[in-house]
C-alpha cells in the first residue's frame, strides 16, 4: 500500500509513533452485551457472548483472540448491526446500533467478493448501496485512489476468480475502505492468507491505519498478529465468551519498522497471552463441547 | 507490491509451437474426427457384409443418403404427410421452443419465489416434488384424453418435462446462496430488495441455466413421447412411421439428427454458461 497517497483524503493528519487509546473518544461502547444464536430447528438459543462490556476510542487497534467458537465473530457482527443484542447494549458515536451502517465497513476472512463483478466494480459496491451524498467525479476519484492504495491498478478489470488469496483480499480491504467508514472491522482477514504475503499484508494494514488513525476492531486466532497489530489484545474465553483479560501492548509503531518482534516486550506479551487461552485452546482441540 | 522496473527483461515471452504442444492441444480433435469415421467404416462394412439383415442395421451410407435427401427435399404443398425429414424437424423444433420458453415463463420465477418466500416453498414443494418424481410418461394417456391429438397436448407434455429441473435449479440456486456475499452486501448497507437484485440474482443465474440445459434435454424426450403416442407431424411420428414402414434408412437417419440437435442445444447454453458465469468454468467436462 502506498500510505503517503493514502492518507491525503483523511482529516487526521497523525504523528507517525501512536500507541494506545491517546484520542480517549469513546467511538464504541459495549455495555453487559450478552448476544448469541436461535436455533429454530432445535428450539435453542446458543448464546455466543456474555456480559460484554468494552470501550473502543477513536483511532485505537483492538484485537479480539480466543480459542474457536468463543463468539469473537459474533461481537464483530454485533458492532456492525448484522445481530441485535439480547440484553445490554452496543452503541457507535453515541447511537445505539440497530443495523449496519455507512460508519462501519466490514473485511472477512473469505474475501466474500461478488465472484459476477470486476475488482472495480466490487470495490465501487459501497457506493451503489448507501448514500453518502457523493458526486460521481468524487466517487470514481475515491474507487481509483483506494485500488491505488492496495497497488491493484491495472487489474481494475479482472474478476475474482483470477486473482490469488492476497490480491482478493486487497479488493476486500479496498471495499471497506472506499467509504472510508469510522470503524474498520476485520473478521481473521489474513487467515487464509499464505504466511509470507500475510505479513506484508499485516504491515501495510498497520502503516495506513497509523497514519489515518483508522478505528480498527480485529479479529485473529494468531498470537502474533494479535501483538503485532494490536493497541489492545482482548482475550475471549471459550463458550459463551467472556472477557478473560485485556492486554495493553504499548510498543512502538509501525511495529514492522521498529522490528518489535526483537524485543523481550515482545516476547513476554506474546507468552503472557499465550497462557491466557492456552488452556482453553488445548480444550477446543480436543473437541470437548 | 513494488511495480517492475522497466529495465527487467518482459516476463511473457512468445515461444515457438512444438509438435508436442500442438497436439496436446488440438489433438483430441484428431481423436474424435478419426475415431468417428473409424466408426461410420466400420459400422458399412459390417452392414454390407451380410452379417446382420440391412431391415435392423442399414448401412452407414444409407442412412446419410436417407439424411441429406430428407433435410434438402420439401413434400409438394397439398400432400396430407410429409415423407420430409426437414418439414418434421421444423415442426417439433418449433414445438420445443414453444414447451421451452413456457417452461422457463412458470419455471423461473416459480423456483425464485420457492427460495424467497419460506411459505411459498411449503406449500408448494409437495406438488414439485411429486410430479418431478412421477414418470412424465404415465401422464400422457391423461393428456391425451383431455386435449386429444393436438399441439396443445404436445406442447403441454414438454412443458411438463422440462419445467421441473428449472423450478428445482432455480429453487436451489436461491437457498445456497452464499451466506457471506448476503453478509457482505447487508453490511455494506444492501436493502431487502438489493440483495435480491444484486446478490442472489445474480448467483442463481447459472443454476437457472443448468436447470433449462436440463429442460432441454427432457423436453426434446417430451417431444418424442408426444409425437409417439399422439401425432401425425414431428421426429417422433416419423420414427414410428418408418419402423412401421421398415424404412430403417430413415428411421436412422431420424435419430442421428436427434443426437445432433440435442447435443448442439445442450452445448449452446454451456457456451451460455460459461459467458455469463466464467468463474464457475472450473473443473467441468
Amino acid at each position: 500500500m502506498r500510505v503517503a497517497e493514502a492518507d491525503v483524503g483523511r482529516t487526521a493528519a497523525a504523528p507517525t509513533i501512536a500507541a494506545g487509546p491517546q484520542d480517549s473518544a469513546p467511538v464504541i461502547v459495549s455495555k453487559n452485551l450478552t448476544v448469541g444464536y436461535e436455533l429454530h430447528r432445535e428450539r435453542q438459543r446458543l448464546t455466543a457472548l456474555r456480559d460484554i462490556s468494552l470501550t473502543v476510542n477513536r483511532g485505537e487497534f483492538v484485537v479480539l483472540v480466543g480459542p474457536s467458537g468463543c463468539g469473537k465473530t459474533t461481537f464483530i457482527n454485533a458492532i456492525s448491526g448484522l445481530v441485535k443484542p439480547w440484553e445490554g447494549s452496543i452503541e457507535v458515536n453515541g447511537r445505539p446500533v440497530t443495523g449496519p451502517g455507512p460508519d462501519r465497513a466490514m473485511v472477512f476472512q473469505d474475501y466474500a467478493l461478488m465472484p459476477w463483478r470486476t475488482v472495480e466494480s466490487n470495490i465501487r459496491m459501497p457506493f451503489e448501496m448507501q448514500k453518502l451524498g457523493l458526486s460521481q467525479k468524487e466517487m470514481d476519484e475515491r474507487v481509483r485512489r483506494y485500488i491505488d492504495l492496495v497497488d491493484l491498478t491495472g487489474f481494475e478489470n479482472s474478476f475474482p476468480y483470477e486473482l490469488s488469496g492476497g490480491m482478493k483480499q486487497r479488493v476486500g480491504i479496498a471495499r471497506a475502505l472506499v467509504s472510508e467508514p469510522d470503524i474498520l472491522l476485520a473478521d481473521e482477514p489474513f487467515a487464509a492468507i499464505d504466511a509470507m504475503t500475510r505479513e506484508a499484508m499485516q504491515s501495510e494494514l498497520e502503516r495506513f491505519v497509523t497514519n489515518t488513525r483508522q478505528t480498527v476492531v480485529f479479529i485473529t486466532h494468531s498470537i502474533d498478529e494479535a501483538v503485532t497489530l494490536g493497541d489492545r489484545v482482548v482475550v475471549i474465553s471459550y463458550r459463551p465468551g467472556r472477557i478473560k483479560e485485556i492486554v495493553n501492548v504499548n510498543l512502538p509503531r509501525p511495529r514492522f519498522d521498529y522490528d518489535v518482534k526483537m524485543l523481550p516486550e515482545y516476547g513476554e506479551l506474546r507468552d503472557h497471552i499465550w497462557r491466557l487461552v492456552k488452556d482453553e485452546a488445548l480444550q477446543t482441540a480436543r473437541g470437548a463441547k | 507490491m513494488a511495480t517492475m522496473a522497466p529495465s527487467e527483461p518482459a516476463r511473457i515471452v512468445k515461444t515457438e509451437w512444438s509438435m508436442r504442444e500442438f497436439w496436446k492441444r488440438y489433438g483430441s480433435w484428431f481423436v474424435t474426427v478419426a475415431n468417428l469415421t473409424i466408426f461410420f467404416v466400420v459400422w458399412e462394412l459390417f452392414a454390407r457384409s451380410g452379417a446382420i439383415s440391412p431391415l435392423f442395421l442399414p448401412p452407414a451410407s444409407s442412412m446419410f443418403e436417407a439424411l441429406w435427401t430428407g433435410l434438402t427435399t420439401t413434400s409438394p404443398p397439398g400432400s396430407v404427410i410429409s415423407g420430409s425429414i426437414r418439414d418434421h424437424l421444423f415442426y417439433s423444433l418449433g414445438n420445443l421452443s414453444l414447451g421451452l420458453f413456457l417452461a422457463c415463463l412458470i419455471g423461473i420465477p416459480a423456483g425464485l419465489l420457492m427460495g424467497g418466500n419460506r411459505y411459498i416453498e411449503t406449500v408448494l414443494s409437495p406438488y414439485v416434488w411429486a410430479l418431478a418424481s412421477l414418470p412424465r410418461i404415465a401422464l400422457v394417456p391423461l393428456f391425451i384424453l383431455f386435449l386429444g391429438f393436438t399441439v396443445k397436448m404436445q406442447v403441454t407434455i414438454i412443458v411438463l418435462s422440462a419445467v421441473f429441473p428449472i423450478i428445482i435449479n432455480a429453487w436451489a440456486g436461491v437457498k445456497t446462496t452464499e451466506k457471506s456475499l448476503l453478509a457482505a452486501a447487508k453490511v455494506f448497507g444492501a436493502s431487502r430488495r438489493e440483495l435480491y437484485t444484486k446478490v442472489v440474482l445474480p448467483y442463481t443465474l447459472p443454476f437457472i441455466i443448468s436447470g433449462v440445459q436440463q429442460g432441454i434435454g427432457r423436453g426434446l424426450i417430451g417431444v418424442i413421447i408426444a409425437e409417439i403416442f399422439g401425432g401425425s407431424k414431428g421426429l417422433g411420428y416419423l420414427i414410428q412411421r418408418a419402423a412401421d414402414t421398415f424404412n430403417s434408412a430413415l428411421m436412422y437417419a431420424v435419430l442421428f439428427l436427434l443426437v445432433v440437435v440435442s447435443l448442439t442445444l445442450i452445448q449452446l447454453t454451456r457456451w451460455l454458461e460459461a459467458y455469463v458465469a466464467p468463474w464457475r468454468r472450473i473443473d467441468r467436462l
